[in-house]
């Protein structure tokens, strides 16, 4: 309450917040500080202070709040454990509400209001390019950006915590050309960056694994008809559609996709965001034999990722935000961990310039889906990608890993 | 109708518009000074100046001529394009260059669109002219969010800074003072205009169109004048929205932009020209301190619809309708003011 | 040739979902001269029906029969509430109506929680004529399409209500002054248009995703359609959606899809401009 409404004292306002940091308040939701995690205990330096911005609210909310939730699992798990240097994390969330243009104001506020060390968050490309701005340019401030995307960001102070289109593709293709045998390819799309620069790798992939591109052609993000597509990939004898269409148009298509038999007929879907999160998005058998190829599965036999998932579950019980990889909560996983081990290294210096610089070589020993570290100067990291294929039992659907490939080169910048 | 309090007396009238002027231009003079340790509420209040244009832009139409514009977002959005693009691919973003070129740029595109909605053999109604104005913003929006060249869905981003000689113009004080003189600007050639004879027919035209087309007034062009004038003003705003947010995209341009000005336009007092203001400012500081609070993030668009249906079934003349008498709303014209004012 | 089939059977049956969409729309407008913004949400709530009765247990068929009467009732209870004091000034009914469908829009979003919901055809799959697939669902619209414009036409046209309706839209004093109650027939003509577009939500849902964004994404083609149709008929509007339904469906085999979508705007817009009083000028109803 108090320092909204008072700007004009701000030796009030930071008396207030060291005040609350030293109650024993975990949650301190309204007025007063936005959305703010605090920690139980204060050090003298002064807490860190982590900007979540995601989008709580509008079309992509689902992700958005899974984010959130990851960021404030692996925060607590990090102050549980005493904080980076015996200094605690504080977190400050805005929602960026799915729209670019709402977002920019208040990423603002996490810069010049909350006046955060690390902005971590945005989930489309279009959200990225909107906020890298006012965070890096404008505001001086180290950005980490922790979703799977179409590559080719290579700004100084921006650091990726996500899949790149090498890492979705090297294996993935090959495999459906080579095992599979499926030759003929189809490039559905949204029209926007991401399936643009995706599928311009892919084309050079499945080209150079003997391949063949039958159409690309790209769609508003609404559209509700596909009838022109179906036609052409009936046309065009195509045997695997290589989806890059999002919702809300997604759910049509890949209706009308079923509809009309290509998966009966031998055709292959493979969708290269999907995830657990989305098995519910359509009828069971739609999804049957759907290949997808990610960071992290949640079938994945991995002791510490297992033990993830319970932990998680043990602070979320019943929540409806997974921990996966297609809505960037494991790239948000791993950019809180590599911050920390960043700042661990800095002792505590939390200039962007020196956090930058310890970061660019940064490498985490665990993680969902295993460890990753980063390649030195190309601010993109080397992780374990794997390949999986859905499987419908009993109505119920599960992802099934079909191979897992070590440390996979992100190859950008 | 009903008539509101602090009203007309007997002999001078009581001016309650001047006062409200003078008050907003004050508070608005007081801004940089109480603010200058908070750069989030600098930045809060450069955006309530430059949607204030904008939703001046929006009254000049709706409130003085009786054009419904669901489509004003239109002019506001193209005009942050050019400018984002002449900056990105030109290399040029001089303040005595971009923004008469982003005044330009609204005036020519909605003159166009007031010569096919509005001009013609035939009158158009005014239904058609509303559906219009909503399909052009609509198709617009779409058909930039498909458009590779502008950024398609992603819309365009890092857009390079506003420059006066070497000086670059960040948010801050200075864009702040900038986005006033400009609002202030805007403020005085609309009011001049529109307590001109000018103003004079289009009061005329919102009591009673046929009767003044009888008179051999073509209504038609006055309100595609009006549009264009106020097509102008969008494009402004829009180009320092641009350079003020570092960011334009496709939702710029849409229908959801255009009736967010609907909204600010009649909270604050439709037909007045310090009405927009006043709801603008009133709607985003509310929504800035609001959103803090969770419960009233996710449901803030539900109020906004409910303030917007209170405002259009019981209290049509907004905010300033409160303590602004009819009377002196309709205002006076030309160069003296009558000496008697009512009967 | 199967392919000129195929081309066929999809166009018919998104301009089926368009007249389903726009018939509700075009009565209101036709009948009572407002332009009725919330269309999209009544279309909204009636998909939305379908979801609740289907997460409650009652089945698919049971919400898809249940949607009319709800969104029906809906459209009653706000036309007396509200809709009634924007007879006289078409322009403010649509602020009025915009931020109707605004409120409904966004508390349905936050009911959902922003997700999509994927809604099951009550009767899934698809038949196959030779060596091409035709979804039933679809194939289903198409009739109760035709059978749901039959039905409206018959009652106006043929019935003593429709009499009463369209002698209150060609003249409202003279009607009442013959002891026709004109509220309570805008009342009902208003209910019925709502009925329509509840329908057609519960309809079109299993073809989309439920998101609180499934009826706005039709609403300025719905505008259009009417337009283009002419207001004040009753086939106008009929007319009008299926052929902007039409363009919607066929223009992406011609041009690139993301052109094909504000092309079919501009032209609609055009027409309407050139020809103003629409398809249909003569037989008004």
């Amino acid at each position: 309450m108090d320092d909204a409404r008072q700007p004009s004292s701000p030796s009030r306002r930071r008396f207030l917040s060291g005040a609350a940091a030293l109650s024993t308040a975990g949650w301190v939701g309204g007025t007063a500080t936005g959305w703010l995690l605090q920690p139980k205990w204060a050090h003298a330096a002064g807490p860190i202070k982590m900007g979540i911005a995601t989008d709580i609210t509008g079309a992509i909310a689902p992700s958005g709040n899974a984010n959130w939730q990851v960021a404030q699992f692996v925060v607590e798990q990090i102050n549980k454990a005493g904080g980076i240097n015996g200094q605690p994390i504080e977190l400050y969330l805005e929602d960026t509400a799915s729209d670019p243009k709402i977002a920019v104001g208040n990423v603002r506020r996490l810069i010049q209001e909350r006046k955060v060390n690390v902005v971590l968050g945005g989930i489309t490309s279009a959200m990225r390019q909107a906020i890298k701005d006012p965070i890096v340019n404008r505001g001086r401030t180290l950005y980490i950006y922790p979703q799977l995307y179409e590559g080719q960001e290579c700004t100084k102070f921006l650091f990726n915590t996500g899949p790149t289109p090498a890492q979705q593709c090297d294996k993935l293709i090959p495999y459906i050309i080579k095992t599979l045998g499926k030759k003929r390819f189809a490039m559905p799309s949204a029209n926007y960056v991401w399936p643009q620069l995706l599928n311009k790798y892919a084309r050079k992939v499945i080209e150079a694994n003997g391949g063949e591109v039958v159409f690309e052609e790209y769609y508003p993000l609404d559209q509700a008809e596909y009838s022109a597509t179906i036609a052409k990939i009936k046309d065009g004898r195509v045997d695997c559609v290589f989806n890059t269409v999002i919702p809300p148009g997604l759910q049509p298509f890949v209706k009308q996709l079923h509809e009309s038999g290509f998966q009966k007929n031998g055709g292959v879907l493979a969708c290269v965001y999907y995830d657990e999160n989305l098995l519910n998005y359509h009828p069971a058998a739609e999804m049957d034999g759907l290949l997808s190829c990610l960071d992290y599965f949640q079938s994945i036999d991995d002791p510490f990722s297992k033990q993830l998932q319970v932990d998680y579950a043990k602070k979320f019980p019943d929540t409806k935000y997974l921990f996966t990889a297609g809505s960037a909560a494991t790239g948000m996983y791993r950019g809180v961990k590599f911050y920390e081990a960043a700042v661990r290294q800095t002792k505590g210096d939390l200039s962007r310039e020196a956090v930058a610089a310890a970061m660019d070589s940064a490498k985490l020993a665990n993680g969902p889906g295993g460890g990753a570290e980063m390649v030195p100067g190309k601010y993109h990291c080397k992780m374990n990608m794997y390949i999986a294929q859905c499987k419908v039992a009993g109505g119920k659907t599960r992802y099934d890993v079909i191979s897992k490939s070590d440390m996979v080169d992100p190859r950008e910048c | 109708m009903s008539t509101a309090r602090g009203v007309v007396r007997r002999g001078r009238p009581l001016r309650v518009l001047p006062i409200v002027e003078l008050g907003c231009l004050a508070a608005l003079l007081v801004v940089p000074f109480v603010l200058s340790e908070r750069p989030d509420l600098m930045t809060l209040m450069t955006n309530v100046l430059i949607l204030s244009m904008f939703a001046i832009s929006f009254d000049l139409c709706w409130g003085y001529s009786g054009i419904m514009s669901f489509g004003q977002a239109l002019f506001f959005g193209v005009s942050g394009y050019v400018i984002a693009l002449v900056g990105r691919d030109l290399g040029f973003s001089h303040i005595w260059g971009v923004l008469p070129l982003a005044i330009l740029t609204g005036t020519a595109l909605s003159f166009i669109f007031a010569m096919f909605l509005l001009l013609g053999r035939k009158t158009p109604t005014a239904i058609f002219v509303a559906l219009g104005t909503l399909t052009g913003s609509y198709a617009a929006e779409r058909l930039v969010s498909g458009w590779q060249y502008v950024g398609a869905g992603n819309g365009l981003s890092s857009v390079k800074l506003l420059q006066l000689g070497q000086y670059e113009f960040v948010e801050g004080v200075a864009f702040y003072s900038l986005a006033l003189a400009l609002l202030a600007l805007v403020y005085l050639a609309s009011r001049g205009l529109m307590r001109s004879q000018f103003g004079l027919v289009l009061a005329g035209m919102r009591q009673n169109e046929e009767r003044l087309a009888f008179f051999g007034y073509r209504i038609q062009v006055y309100k595609a004048l009006v549009f264009s004038f106020a097509g102008g003003i969008a494009g402004l705003s829009g180009a320092l929205y641009s350079y003020h947010q570092g960011f334009i995209g496709p939702g710029n341009m849409g229908p959801g932009l255009s009736t967010t000005a609907v909204i600010y336009c009649l909270f604050g007092g439709a037909g007045t020209l310090i009405g927009p203001v006043i709801g603008t400012a009133a709607i985003e500081l509310l929504s800035y301190f609001l959103s803090d609070t969770a419960a009233i993030r996710s449901f803030w668009p539900v109020i906004l619809g409910l303030v917007l249906l209170v405002v259009v079934m019981f209290q049509s003349t907004g905010l300033l309708g409160l303590i602004v008498s009819t009377r002196e709303r309709i205002g006076s014209y030309g160069a003296r003011m009558p000496r008697k004012p009512e009967a | 040739m199967d392919v000129a089939v195929k081309l066929a059977f999809d166009i018919l049956s998104f301009s089926s979902v368009m007249v389903l969409i726009v018939l509700g729309l075009g009565v209101i407008a036709s009948m009572m001269g407002i332009f009725n913004f919330a269309h999209g949400e009544f279309v909204l709530l009636g998909a939305y029906t379908v979801f609740l009765a289907n997460e409650a247990g009652f089945g698919l068929w049971t919400g898809v029969i249940a949607a009319p009467f709800v969104v029906g009732l809906l459209g009653l209870v706000m036309e007396r509430t509200i809709i009634k004091r924007f007879y006289n000034t078409p322009i403010i009914a649509m602020l009025g109506t915009y931020a109707i469908g605004l409120v409904i829009r966004e508390i349905v979003r936050g009911l959902l929680g922003g997700h999509y919901k994927s809604i099951p055809e009550p009767i899934e799959g698809a038949f196959s004529i030779g060596e091409m697939n035709f979804s039933i669902w679809r194939s289903l619209i198409i009739v109760i399409t035709l059978v749901v414009i039959s039905a409206s036409w018959l009652m106006l046209a043929r019935t003593s209500i429709g009499l009463r309706i369209r002698g209150s839209l060609e003249n409202p004093m003279l009607a009442r002054s013959c002891g026709i109650s004109t509220t309570s027939l805008y009342a009902l003509t208003f209910a019925f248009g709502s009925a329509l577009a509840g329908l057609a939500g519960a309809l079109i849902v299993p073809l989309y995703q439920l998101s609180a964004d499934i009826g706005i994404r039709f609403l300025v083609q719905a505008f259009l359609s009417v337009m283009l149709g002419g207001v004040g008929t009753f086939e106008g509007p009929v007319l009008g959606a299926a052929v902007v339904g039409m363009m919607a469906s066929g223009l992406p085999w011609v041009v690139i899809p993301v052109l094909a979508d504000p092309l079919v705007f501009v032209i609609a817009l055009v027409f309407v401009k050139l020809r103003p009083q629409g398809f249909i000028t003569v037989g008004r109803l």
